[in-house]
């Protein structure tokens, strides 16, 4: 079983150029939020009279959109109840809670300035232990190269502090969810970066971020009254 | 090479202030290696408040999936390809929105995945691969026939509560399980009021246009609430709905007896 951020490239879009990416709906989508762009025009954080600048926002939220992804990946496998061993089923409940904390605590301090949470189609991988171990170990090796890739771009030294501290944190659960997977928790002296590009196109081949259902319109009604 | 009680030793060491140094210089504590004053000051205070994670309430958390079908699918009886047909969902519902089901329980098989499923007027097993992904409500809307009222829950407490209309003896509102499937606004006809909302729920009137499902939805004719006074759909005043609709989402589920 391969166990790296390439277990998500499904579709070998990874090994394709950014240019030769085709666009579609959800990856526009993520080019508003990943990159952060649908929020900019908000500057000021929550905390009364902290203003934060457009560079600060724009890695919040991005950081806010995998935190979105990985808090929604843990929440479905545990509702979905198809865990078979019970180590499984501990593991996603604990890092399903604390990924809904980073969601929050992001919210919170972007206030008005928060993307909206994407809608998630995680195709079968909350339902199959075996695939939900490989998406795990992979979310969470992006989820901790995506926070070293920004951190250091942060105006902020609070922002960096609570970056940092979230990394660390992104670091343990993919240990955590190594030795779940069987392998290696910590295989190599240096873990590397991702960019905030690479890391918008390895989240874009999985296509786990789909548009909204369409369900609402203005088209008369034809109830029976 | 460095044995354990070497390795104990420093970490003593590094625990001890105001060590020495040794005869070639190197520092033998940790306080004695820093400089006197510290230039980088005190770490910065993180500028996120982190919450405490809160584990989802064991077993049920008082949350029903629901997802959009993809694509035109047969319902069968059992989690196989050649088990019985029991129905037919279309991807579209008469409204031009998406169709969508209700999931009612852990997904089956290894090979294929299939998820049993509550569509309209049926349950069975359909292929995971059929249906978009899944959302989440934690909210489920109660009408009572008798009582003439519809209680819309959130996580068990209620929150809204109204006097409604419902079907005459000739053109009962159906009774049963269902759901709220779309969700209708800015049409012409005030005979529907504001805001509509379409359900999986199918009245007796079959031949009714668009297949005779039942709505809830506003009212012109406020007068004739609470009542027996439709052909099967659930009535409102203009205000209660209007209320229902900034509190109830698509997929809630209904339970009408």
């Amino acid at each position: 079983m391969q166990l790296d951020i390439d277990a998500l490239d499904r579709d070998g879009a990874l090994r394709e150029t950014t240019a030769g990416v085709p666009r579609e709906t959800r990856k526009d989508f993520l080019v508003a939020t990943l990159g952060g762009g649908a929020a900019l025009a908000a500057l000021v954080l929550a905390e009364p009279g902290k203003a934060q600048s457009k560079a600060d926002v724009a890695i919040l939220n991005y950081a806010l959109t995998l935190e979105y992804l990985q808090a929604a990946f843990y929440t479905e496998a545990e509702r979905r109840k198809a865990l078979r061993t019970r180590l499984a089923r501990q593991t996603t409940r604990v890092l399903g809670s604390v990924e809904r904390a980073h969601v929050s605590a992001l919210r919170d301090a972007l206030g008005a300035a928060a993307v909206k949470r994407p809608s998630f189609d995680f195709q079968g991988t909350t339902e199959d232990e075996d695939a939900f171990i490989k998406t795990a170990v992979a979310f969470e090796d992006l989820g901790t190269a995506a926070y070293k890739g920004q951190a250091h771009r942060l105006d902020s030294p609070q922002l960096l502090a609570a970056a940092v501290s979230i990394h660390s944190v992104e670091a343990r659960h993919a240990a955590w969810i190594r030795y779940l997977a069987g392998a290696l928790p910590a295989s190599s002296a240096l873990d590397e970066p991702k960019s905030m590009a690479e890391t918008q196109r390895l989240v874009a081949s999985t296509g786990f971020i789909v548009a909204t259902p369409s369900t609402q319109s203005q088209e008369e009604p034809r109830f029976t009254g | 090479m460095v044995g354990l009680a070497g390795v104990v030793g420093l970490v003593l060491a590094l625990g001890e202030r105001g060590g020495t140094t040794t005869a070639a210089g190197h520092p033998t504590s940790l306080a004695e290696a820093l400089p006197d004053d510290d230039p980088l000051g005190p770490p910065p205070r993180p500028g996120l408040a982190i919450p405490r994670p809160e584990l989802l309430a064991s077993g049920i958390d008082g949350v029903t999936l629901w997802a959009p079908v993809l694509r035109a699918l047969t319902v069968r009886a059992a989690p196989s390809e050649t088990a019985r047909i029991v129905a037919r969902v279309t991807a579209t519902t008469p409204e031009r929105t998406e169709n969508i089901v209700l999931v009612m329980g852990p997904t089956h098989g290894s090979d294929r995945l299939w998820v049993p499923i509550r569509g309209s007027g049926t349950t069975g097993w359909v292929p995971r691969e059929a249906l978009g992904g899944y959302e989440a409500v934690d909210t489920r809307l109660l009408v009572d026939t008798n009582a003439l009222t519809a209680t819309l829950l959130r996580a068990d407490e209620v929150v809204f509560r109204a006097r409604i209309g419902v079907g005459t003896a000739d053109a009962p509102t159906p009774t049963g399980s269902f759901y709220v499937r779309n969700r209708l606004t800015r049409y012409r006809s005030a005979l529907y009021g504001p805001v509509a909302f379409g359900t999986s729920a199918r009245s007796s009137l079959t031949d009714w246009p668009a297949g005779g499902f039942v709505g809830i939805h506003g009212t012109n004719r406020p007068d004739l609430l609470p009542g027996r006074v439709s052909h099967g759909c659930i009535r409102m005043r203009n205000a209660d709905i209007l209320e229902l609709a900034r509190l109830m989402p698509v997929g809630t589920p209904l339970e009408i007896t």
